[in-house]
């Protein structure tokens, strides 16, 4: 199952910091996501596009999750070398395309390649 | 019902945005219209403007932005808060007032913030690390009294540089509020909630496939996008709409993720005003397209004031980039940054990135490449350049690839920027004075 299935997010900057929120869909979705999306599991997968920690705050009453990366942008946007400034906008995306199991037990991975055919 | 003490609309949530979205909420009949016009870094140009020359430094926008929404706003008694003054809120103040003239607006007031340019005061800034390189710029985040100061002694239009985006809400709603740190709290969340205007009613925001949610706007939609406006009451919870007749989305999932947005610790997130806590904020469904919004607390005064400086690195960022199209684009595109990536020797890997734009240079590691034929990509280079020269360099050896690279290189683009670093701070409230400079039409 994909992130994105279960739940909608966005991502914001500020400074050197990335933040990303995770909003899910139901409870049972809110729960899977909180067991499956560990900043000790996240912080591998993150740290091959961006450095830094991963800190992660729930937000129960708003089935929310919200995960801050303090480092990711040494500088800011404006001293990024990605193409263009705003690429961080779609940064959601890192978290929208990884894949989880149900009860959030297997090891989180990016989700299978998708084909590219007609 | 309860009836709500004011009533805000969001005009514009950054330099670029539209237009339109605030003339319709002002015809709507809301009290006041706010545009957020004020990125981090867009104070950076600002500044740059206002050193070359004094009259000028605020946004480049103000005139196209306010021409079609003064009279409107006159008209309906609607007043006008922004941070378009950007770096120089006075010499905006002024234009203001003469559009308002140009306009056959007789008699607008206009109050200009002055103060949050600290600058002069960067020694007592504690920054979060040395700036280590000139200090273009020293902003500090004024909260909502000296705006709601303003608005109290009449003024029409306020116009500020840098302010905390949801004291721009706050100032407006602040001497209509049940006294107490809670209510004005609650109107501090709403700004924070309504400051990125259409990211709040169904722009950047893709619904959960399959999960009963309305479906995403369509293109129509999305170009007649309605911008939120929110029925603040007196203890400062709020109801969030739309314009009677405008099209978005206005729904729990996009409410909670904009109030999540650019938050770091939701249950502390500091103000200049106050440090509001929104673990405990409820979005209930009050009729179609319409969120109340309640439960934010207060946590009390923050200590310090944000501070935003901008660090003024020597040199460039060159940002170039050329197209390959047909059967192999991919093939050669690959060929081609490698072989850049050898004629650009001299640069270190931490300055330089060469992505295949259209295979994964946005997420990079962390893109899903699609396995199929790709029709055409870019060779994008960016680095990191000690001076003009240096950025030429890159630039040529670039458009070298188009006689000396892999067939079909073309279509070169390219951009120099300068390096600027935003580095944050924090100042005593006590050496951030504010003042009020008044413009009349």
């Amino acid at each position: 199952m994909r992130v994105g299935d279960i739940a909608a997010g966005r991502a914001g900057d500020k400074g050197d910091m990335l933040d990303l929120s995770l909003v899910a869909r139901d409870q049972a979705a809110y729960e899977l996501l909180c067991k499956a999306l560990t900043p000790e599991r996240l912080a591998p997968l993150m740290n091959r596009v961006v450095p830094g920690p991963v800190l992660r705050y729930e937000v129960p009453g708003l089935r929310a999750l919200k995960f801050v990366l303090p480092q990711a942008l040494p500088g800011g946007v404006y001293a990024s070398l990605h193409p263009g400034l705003h690429w961080q906008k779609a940064a959601i995306w890192l978290l929208l395309d990884l894949s989880i199991e149900d009860e959030g037990r297997s090891l989180l991975a990016p989700c299978d390649q998708p084909e590219n055919s007609p | 019902m309860e009836s709500p003490v004011c009533v805000l609309g969001a005009g514009a949530g950054f330099a670029g945005d539209r237009i339109d979205p605030a003339v319709v909420l002002a015809r709507s009949g809301v009290d006041a219209v706010v545009l957020e016009c004020l990125a981090e870094r867009t104070l950076v140009p600002a500044i740059r403007a206002r050193r070359d020359n004094p009259q000028a430094g605020y946004d480049p926008r103000l005139v196209r932005r306010l021409t079609p929404l003064l009279p409107v706003a006159r008209e309906k008694g609607c007043r006008i808060v922004s941070n378009l003054g950007a770096a120089n809120p006075v010499a905006a103040a002024e234009r203001i007032a003469r559009l308002a003239r140009e306009l056959g607006l007789p008699g607008l007031k206009v109050a200009a913030i002055v103060g949050d340019d600290v600058l002069d005061r960067a020694a007592q800034v504690r920054w979060v690390r040395e700036p280590g390189a000139p200090l273009l710029g020293a902003h500090a985040y004024l909260g909502c009294h000296p705006l709601a100061d303003a608005l109290a002694q009449g003024a029409d239009v306020v116009v500020t540089g840098r302010v905390a985006d949801s004291a721009l809400f706050s100032a407006v709603v602040r001497d209509r509020l049940v006294p107490g740190e809670e209510a004005l709290a609650g109107a501090i969340g709403v700004g924070h909630l309504l400051e990125c205007g259409g990211q709040l009613t169904g722009g950047n925001y893709e619904p959960i496939a399959g999960a009963g949610l309305p479906p995403p706007l369509s293109a129509e939609q999305y170009a007649r996008l309605g911008y939120p406006l929110a029925r603040v009451m007196a203890d400062g919870s709020a109801e969030i709409g739309l314009p009677a007749g405008a099209p978005g989305i206005v729904d729990a999932l996009t409410c909670s993720l904009q109030l999540l947005y650019e938050v770091h610790d939701p249950s502390y997130y500091a103000t200049p005003d106050l440090v509001v806590d929104f673990s405990g904020v409820r979005f209930d469904p009050v009729g179609e397209n319409r969120i109340r919004m309640s439960g934010v607390r207060s946590k009390g005064p923050p200590p310090t004031l944000k501070v935003a400086g901008f660090v003024d690195r020597p040199g460039f960022i060159m940002d170039c980039e050329i197209a390959l199209a047909g059967a192999g684009a991919r093939e050669r595109a690959e060929v081609m940054a490698r072989a850049l990536r050898l004629r650009l020797g001299d640069w270190a890997d931490a300055d330089i990135s060469i992505d295949l734009v259209g295979a994964g240079s946005v997420l990079r590691a962390g893109s899903q490449l699609l396995r199929g034929a790709i029709p055409e990509l870019r060779v994008h280079v960016s680095a990191r350049c000690s001076d003009g020269e240096q950025a030429q360099t890159i630039e040529d050896e670039v458009y070298a690839m188009t006689l000396s690279g892999p067939a079909g290189g073309s279509s070169v683009r390219s951009e120099k920027r300068p390096r600027i670093e935003v580095l944050d701070g924090f100042i005593e409230h006590a050496r951030v004075p504010t003042q009020i400079v008044w413009s009349q039409s």
